[in-house]
Formats: C-alpha cells, sequence, structure tokens
C-alpha cells in the first residue's frame, strides 16, 4: 500500500516557488474554470442554449437560497458572487479529486514516487485559504454594510463589563471559525482519499464504487456547507445589531 | 518548503496558503466577469421582457375585450337602425299604397264616368237615327201607299211595300 502523507507533497519548483500536487491540481481546476467560463461568455444570449439553460438553473436555485437567507433579492445578488466561487471552486475541486489518475500517477520528485494529483481540499493550505478569506471577507462586508465603527464595536466594546465580555467572546469566535471552516473541510476530504486508497487497496474492483459515490457525496454537500456558513455569517454580520 | 512545529507537521506553508488564495481571488475575477455580471443582466432582462410582455398580453386581452363590446353595440345599434328603417319604409310603402289605390279609385270613376257619359251619347246617337230611318220610312209608306188605290189595298200589299223598303235599306 502507499504511503498516505497528511501535508501535500512538492513535485517540483518555480524559482524556488514549491508547487504541490494539490496546488498542480487546484491550478487545473482554475484553469478549467475559466476556459468554461469564456465559453459560457461566448453562448450567452437572452434565448438560452443547453449550457446556459443549465448554469443559469444552478444561479437562480442559489440566488433563491441566498434570499432566503438573507432576506432580501438585493442583497442575494451583492453577495452572490463570493458565496457562488467558494461553492464552484470547492466543488469542481473535491469532483476533481475523484477523477481517475488523480493520487495514482506519480511522477519521481526526489528519489520518491510522488503523486501528481491531489485533491486541493486535501491539502490544509487550501482550506485554510478559504476559511480566512471567508472570515475576512464577511467581516470586510459587514464593515461596508452597517458601518466600520458599528461593525467593530461588536468585538471591542467598552460600554459595560459584559459588552467587552462578549466582544471577546466574538472575536474568538471568528479565529474559531477559520479553524473550524478550514478543518472540516480538510478532516472530510482527506479522509475520503484515505479511505478510497484502503478501499483500493484492499479490493480494487467493484467494492470502491459505492465509496466513490459517498464521496461525491461528500464532495457536494462540504462545498454546499462552507458556502452556506460563509453566507449565514454575512447575514449575521450585514445585519444590523441592537 | 517544510515549516517548522505544528503548523509544518499540518504542510501549512505561507506561500502555499497565499498562492491558493491568489488562485481564488483571481478565480473570484474572472467568474464575476465572465460569468455573474453577464449572466445576471440577462436573466434581470429576460424577467423584464415576460413581465412587460406579460403586461402587454394582459392589456391586449383588456383592449380585445373592449373592442368585442364596442363591435356588439355596433351590431346592435346597426340592428335597431336596420329595423327602424324596415319599419319607417313599410309605413311609407302603405301610405304610397294607400295614395295610388284613391288614386286608382278616382281615375276608375272618372273612366266610369266617361263611359256613362259615351254610352248616352251612343244611345241618344243610335235614337236620333233611328227617329230619322223611321221618318223616312214612314215618309216612303205613305208614298207607296199614295200611290197605290185605297181599295186595292190589302194587308199583303202592305207588307209587301214594307219588304220592298227594307230591302232598299239594305
Amino acid at each position: 500500500m502507499e504511503e498516505i502523507s497528511l501535508k501535500a507533497e512538492q513535485i517540483f519548483s518555480i524559482l524556488g516557488f514549491p508547487i504541490t500536487n494539490s496546488l498542480f491540481l487546484t491550478l487545473f481546476v482554475c484553469l478549467i474554470l475559466i476556459t468554461f467560463s469564456v465559453i459560457l461568455k461566448k453562448k450567452l444570449a437572452l434565448v438560452p442554449g443547453k449550457l446556459q439553460s443549465g448554469v443559469e438553473m444552478g444561479v437562480e436555485a442559489l440566488l433563491n437560497l441566498m434570499e432566503s437567507t438573507l432576506g432580501s433579492a438585493k442583497k442575494a445578488e451583492i453577495y452572490f458572487p463570493l458565496i457562488a466561487t467558494i461553492f464552484i471552486f470547492i466543488l469542481v475541486s473535491n469532483l476533481l479529486g475523484l477523477f481517475p489518475g488523480v493520487g495514482s500517477i506519480h511522477i519521481e520528485y526526489g528519489h520518491k514516487a510522488i503523486p501528481i494529483f491531489r485533491a486541493p481540499a486535501a491539502d490544509l493550505n487550501f482550506t485554510l485559504a478559504f476559511a480566512v478569506i471567508s472570515v475576512i471577507m464577511t467581516n470586510v462586508l459587514g464593515m461596508i454594510a452597517i458601518g466600520t465603527f458599528k461593525h467593530i464595536s461588536k468585538f471591542i466594546n467598552f460600554s459595560n463589563p459584559i459588552n467587552f465580555f462578549i466582544g471577546i467572546l466574538e472575536l474568538v469566535s471568528e479565529v474559531a471559525k477559520i479553524i473550524s471552516l478550514s478543518f472540516r473541510l480538510f478532516g472530510n476530504v482527506f479522509a475520503g482519499e484515505v479511505l478510497l486508497t484502503i478501499i483500493f487497496f484492499l479490493a480494487p474492483y467493484f467494492i470502491p464504487l459505492p465509496f466513490m459515490f459517498l464521496e461525491l457525496f461528500v464532495g457536494m454537500i462540504q462545498a454546499f456547507i462552507f458556502a452556506m456558513i460563509t453566507l449565514v455569517s454575512i447575514s449575521i454580520h450585514t445585519a444590523e445589531h441592537h | 518548503m517544510e515549516e517548522a512545529g505544528l503548523l509544518g507537521q499540518l504542510g501549512i506553508n505561507w506561500k502555499l496558503f497565499l498562492s491558493q488564495a491568489f488562485n481564488f481571488f483571481i478565480l473570484l475575477i474572472v467568474l464575476r466577469a465572465f460569468v455573474y455580471k453577464p449572466l445576471l443582466e440577462i436573466i434581470k432582462k429576460r424577467n423584464f421582457k415576460i413581465k412587460e410582455g406579460l403586461e402587454k398580453a394582459e392589456e391586449a386581452d383588456v383592449r380585445l375585450k373592449e373592442i368585442d363590446n364596442i363591435g356588439k353595440e355596433k351590431i346592435k345599434e346597426a340592428e335597431n337602425k336596420s329595423v327602424a328603417i324596415i319599419k319607417a319604409t313599410e309605413d311609407k310603402a302603405k301610405v304610397l299604397d294607400q295614395q295610388i289605390q284613391a288614386r286608382a279609385e278616382e281615375k276608375q270613376k272618372e273612366i266610369n264616368e266617361l263611359l256613362k257619359k259615351s254610352a248616352l251619347m251612343q244611345k241618344e246617337e243610335s235614337e236620333s237615327r233611328v227617329y230619322s230611318q223611321a221618318l223616312e220610312l214612314v215618309k216612303q209608306i205613305v208614298a207607296k201607299t199614295v200611290e197605290l188605290k185605297p181599295e186595292a189595298i190589302d194587308k199583303a200589299l202592305v207588307e209587301k211595300a214594307v219588304s220592298e223598303v227594307k230591302k232598299n235599306e239594305v
């Protein structure tokens, strides 16, 4: 059985910048999504084709969900790009992580056979980056929505000892949110990778199929959960507190 | 690329972390420019057109109903007018008929008068002719009678005289 590494492994470097197998697949995901957007942009029309209809269905479903959470269509439209990008990026990364070749095609680097591709979310750098972006963006959007001082007063408040203590708790909860978001996604995807590696080692034919479906489901659910938690955070931070 | 401590053990590397964040922002910008913005605009435009179309369809429906009502009213009006015209024409025809009848009766009366007059005149004429003929006949009879001897006159002679007179007349 091949060695399971907790961290993403370096496959090459460009001018001293390390390129890990996880970052390599992330770049691949970016390339796919950018190509898809360029093709879609060219095909956009008032009377939609099959591709545009499918994308529109997804967009409208997400917009409706956001509208029901934020309570306003205008707000949903403003925050849509951030939530949709988080969801799409994580979803495509997780789905691509299940593709044949990911984890099975190896490259020789430093006298060691390393998988050339690794699911992006199976690298803590990816999940941590997303978690930090999510928390920072929700706070920035909160500042824009209700005002910088009003927003900061949620965390630093000297009006009375209780509010001061609540502010400290809020500050801690923001840090905890980064940890929980990043480790939840990382844990689920990495655990799935480990599970699939073990199942493939034990029974390479037919048996891994249900586990592949399970991972497909987990990948979608995790992308949805990450996007929804960010959405709820935005909803809380952009609402006036009394 | 190895970081020290717990972060290093978990594979956290600030360069990789920043590159992942950079990837996210690049993708956010590209998707926003190429997908979200144009797609939302198209959806909005389409929704507006659908709304506008529905409103226009409703308006057209109302207008159609109004036109239908106007048409019905016009037809009813035309029917009423035509009935009135027919009735007026019938009345006029009746009056005209009565006038013609009265005139015809008058003419008939005039003709009858004329006929009566002409019949009377004819009668008078024939009477005068008969009278003159009878007078002539009597004259002839008297002359014939005078030419014959009174003793020899008998009925047969008279008859002969009469028949001769008749022959002459014929």
